[in-house]
C-alpha cells in the first residue's frame, strides 16, 4: 500500500522536477547573479515556444499533405480548412446561441470545475486525516487503493443511475476522478515532513494543528499541487465521459451529435477546443504553484 | 594518551546548577539493530551563565542528552532537571539551535525568527524584539528574504536568533556549525562568543571539533563511545574574549587539545577531527 503511495509520490516529484527544467531561466540566473526573487518569467521559455511553433507547423503540413496529396478520405481525416470552418461557425456566433460552443463549453467547464473543487477538497481533507491518524489510515487506505485500482470510468453508469442525467452526475464523476490524485499526494506530502522540523515545533510546545498548518501543510504543498495538476485534467475527462452517457448540453454532447451525423470536422473542432481548455487549466495550476511554492523551485539549502 | 594534568572542575559547582543531569541512563529499541544502550549513568551539572561544550565520538549519545534537556526525548533512570524542576517536556526556558539551521523554507527569515512567538501566541512587542535580534546577528537587511537566498552561515545565525526569540535562560546547540566551512565556522564561533557575552545565556553546545569546544567553552565535557558516559570534565583556563589568533598560542590550549584528542582516540570508535 505504502509502496503505491511512494510510487505515486515519485511520479509527482518527477512532475515537479520537469517544471524546473528550464535552461533559459538557469542562464538568466547565471547572467544576472542578482538576489534571487520569485521566478521571473518573460524572455524565459521563448525558444521553447519557438520549437513548439515549428512542431505545430510541421504537424499541420503533414495534415495538409495527407488530405490533399495522399487523399485520405474526409470521413477519416477532414481537411484543416473544414476543421477551421467548423471552429469558426461555432465560435463566431452569438454566445447565447445553442449552435455555438459557448453554452456547451460553459456547461462542461462549470461542471468540471465544481467537481474539481469538491473532489480535491475531499481529497485534501481525507488525505490530511489519514496522514494525521494511523487509525484513519488503516481504516480508509484499503478502500482508497481498491477504488484507485478500479477503472473509475466504469463506475460512471452507476453514478448516472444515482444522480440522473442532469449536472449532478457530471459533477460527481468529475469529483470522483479528481479525488484520488489529491488524496494520495496530500497524504504522501504530509507524511514527508522532515523529523527535524517536527522536533522544532515540538520544542516550541506547538499544538498539533499549529504543526500541521505551519510545517506539514506547506511542506506538502509541492505534492498537493502535483495532485491538483492531475486532478484538473481528470475532472475535465470525468465531465466529458458523463456527458457521453447522456446529457442535455456540454462539449461531450457536441461531440456525440457531430459523430451521429458523421461530421468528422465537427468532432475535430470540438477536440481542438477541449485540448486548448486542458492546456489552459493545466498551466493555470502550474502558474499558481510557482506563485505559492516558489521556495521549492529554488535551490534548497 | 596524554597524562591528565589539568584541573578537573569540581563535581559540586560554586553556583547552583541550572542544568542538573543526575545518573541518567537510556536504552532505546530500534527496528534495525535491536536494543541500544545509549547513555550510562551520566552526571553533568551546568551553572547559570556557564558555557559547556560536549565532545564525543559519533553515536555516543550526546545528541540524545541534548534532546532530553530539550524535552524531546525520554530517559529510563536518573533525573534531568532545569532550574530544580524535573524535565517532563519542552520548556520555554530552553531555546534549541538545530544542526544545519533547520529553517522553514516557506517562511521569510523574519517569520522564521518570529516563529517561537507566533507559536506561543505572544504577539505583543514582538516586532521590536525580532528587529533587535536580526540586527544583532547582522541580518537586519535580510528579514524579508527567504532562507534559500542566504548563505549557510547566515542561515545558522537566523537559527540562533530564532532560538533566542523567547528569551530563554538556556540555549542548547546540537552541532550548529558542523555543516559550515572552516573559515565561516571560526567566524560563527567568534560571533557566538559575542552573543553569549552580551546575553549571558547558559549554553550547552555539542560539537565534533576540539578547537571549537576549547574556543567556546568554559568547560569541555568529553564523552565515551556508546554507551555514553562522561570521561572527563575539563576547565578551559583561557580568559575572554578569546580569538583564534591568540588562543592557539596559549599555553594550556595545546595541553587541553592533546588531552581531549587522547581521550577520544582511546575510544574504540573512529577518532574525531
Amino acid at each position: 500500500m505504502t509502496d503505491i503511495a511512494s510510487r505515486m509520490a515519485v511520479s509527482s516529484a518527477e512532475v515537479i522536477a520537469q517544471s524546473d527544467v528550464n535552461p533559459d531561466a538557469a542562464m538568466q540566473d547565471a547572467v544576472e547573479d542578482a538576489p534571487a526573487l520569485p521566478v521571473k518569467k518573460g524572455g524565459a521559455g521563448l525558444s521553447g515556444s519557438v520549437i513548439a511553433g515549428i512542431g505545430l507547423v510541421v504537424l499541420i503540413g503533414l495534415w495538409i499533405f495527407s488530405v490533399h496529396v495522399l487523399r485520405v478520405p474526409p470521413y477519416i481525416l477532414p481537411s484543416p480548412e473544414a476543421v477551421v470552418n467548423a471552429l469558426w461557425s461555432g465560435l463566431a456566433i452569438d454566445p447565447a446561441s445553442p449552435k455555438g460552443y459557448y453554452l456547451p463549453l460553459w456547461s462542461t467547464l462549470s461542471n468540471a470545475a465544481t467537481g474539481f473543487a469538491i473532489g480535491s477538497a475531499l481529497g485534501l481533507v481525507l488525505g490530511s486525516l489519514m496522514a494525521e491518524s494511523r487509525t484513519v489510515e488503516k481504516l480508509l487506505m484499503p478502500y482508497a487503493f481498491a477504488l484507485q485500482s478500479l477503472p473509475k470510468v466504469a463506475i460512471a453508469p452507476l453514478v448516472v443511475i444515482w444522480f440522473g442525467f442532469g449536472d449532478g452526475s457530471k459533477v460527481a464523476i468529475a469529483a470522483l476522478l479528481a479525488f484520488f490524485p489529491v488524496l494520495i499526494n496530500s497524504f504522501t506530502g504530509l507524511r514527508s515532513a522532515e523529523p527535524e522540523k517536527i522536533d522544532l515545533m515540538r520544542s516550541l510546545s506547538a499544538t498539533r494543528f499549529e504543526t500541521y498548518r505551519i510545517v506539514k501543510l506547506p511542506n506538502a504543498a509541492p505534492f498537493i499541487f502535483a495532485g491538483l495538476d492531475m486532478a484538473v485534467v481528470y475532472a475535465l475527462l470525468g465531465a466529458i465521459v458523463a456527458e457521453f452517457l447522456g446529457a442535455q448540453q456540454g462539449m461531450g454532447v457536441v461531440i456525440t451529435q457531430a459523430q451521429s451525423v458523421s461530421d468528422v470536422a465537427g468532432v475535430f473542432a470540438a477536440l481542438v477546443i477541449l485540448g486548448v481548455l486542458g492546456i489552459v487549466l493545466h498551466s493555470s495550476v502550474r502558474r499558481l504553484e510557482h506563485r505559492v511554492v516558489h521556495w521549492a523551485h529554488r535551490g534548497k539549502s | 594518551m596524554a597524562t591528565p594534568q589539568l584541573s578537573r572542575s569540581d563535581s559540586t559547582p560554586r553556583v547552583r546548577p541550572l542544568i542538573d543531569i543526575a545518573k541518567v541512563s537510556k536504552t532505546y529499541v530500534t527496528a534495525s539493530s535491536g536494543s541500544v544502550h545509549a547513555l550510562n549513568k551520566v552526571d553533568l551539572r551546568i551553572a547559570e551563565g556557564e558555557f559547556v561544550c560536549v565532545v564525543g565520538p559519533s553515536g555516543c549519545g550526546k545528541s540524545t542528552l541534548l534532546r532530553m534537556l530539550a524535552g524531546l526525548d525520554t530517559y529510563d533512570t536518573g533525573r534531568v532537571s532545569l532550574d530544580e524542576q524535573t524535565v517532563t517536556g519542552p520548556s520555554s526556558k530552553v531555546g534549541v539551535v538545530f544542526q544545519a539551521a533547520n529553517l522553514l523554507p516557506w517562511l521569510t527569515v523574519r517569520e522564521n525568527v518570529r516563529l517561537p512567538l507566533r507559536v506561543g501566541g505572544r504577539h505583543d512587542a514582538a516586532n521590536e524584539r525580532i528587529d533587535a535580534l536580526l540586527d544583532m546577528a547582522g541580518l537586519g537587511e535580510f528579514g524579508r528574504r527567504y532562507p534559500y537566498e542566504l548563505s549557510g552561515g547566515m542561515q545558522q545565525r537566523a537559527g540562533i536568533c530564532r532560538a533566542l526569540a523567547r528569551d530563554p535562560q538556556i540555549l542548547l546547540m546540537d552541532e550548529p556549525f558542523g555543516a559550515l566551512d572552516a573559515l565561516t565556522r571560526e567566524r560563527m564561533n567568534m560571533e557566538l562568543q559575542r552573543i553569549w557575552q552580551a546575553h549571558r545565556k547558559t549554553i550547552m553546545l555539542i560539537t565534533h571539533s576540539i578547537s571549537e569546544a576549547i574556543f567556546l567553552g568554559d568547560r569541555v565535557v568529553v564523552m565515551s563511545a556508546r554507551p555514553g558516559r562522561i570521561l572527563a570534565d575539563l576547565e578551559v583556563p583561557i580568559a575572554r574574549p578569546r580569538s583564534f589568533d591568540t588562543i592557539v598560542s596559549h599555553a594550556s590550549y595545546a595541553t587541553l587539545a592533546s588531552e581531549i584528542r587522547g581521550l577520544l582516540n582511546a575510544q574504540e570508535g573512529a577518532p574525531n577531527d
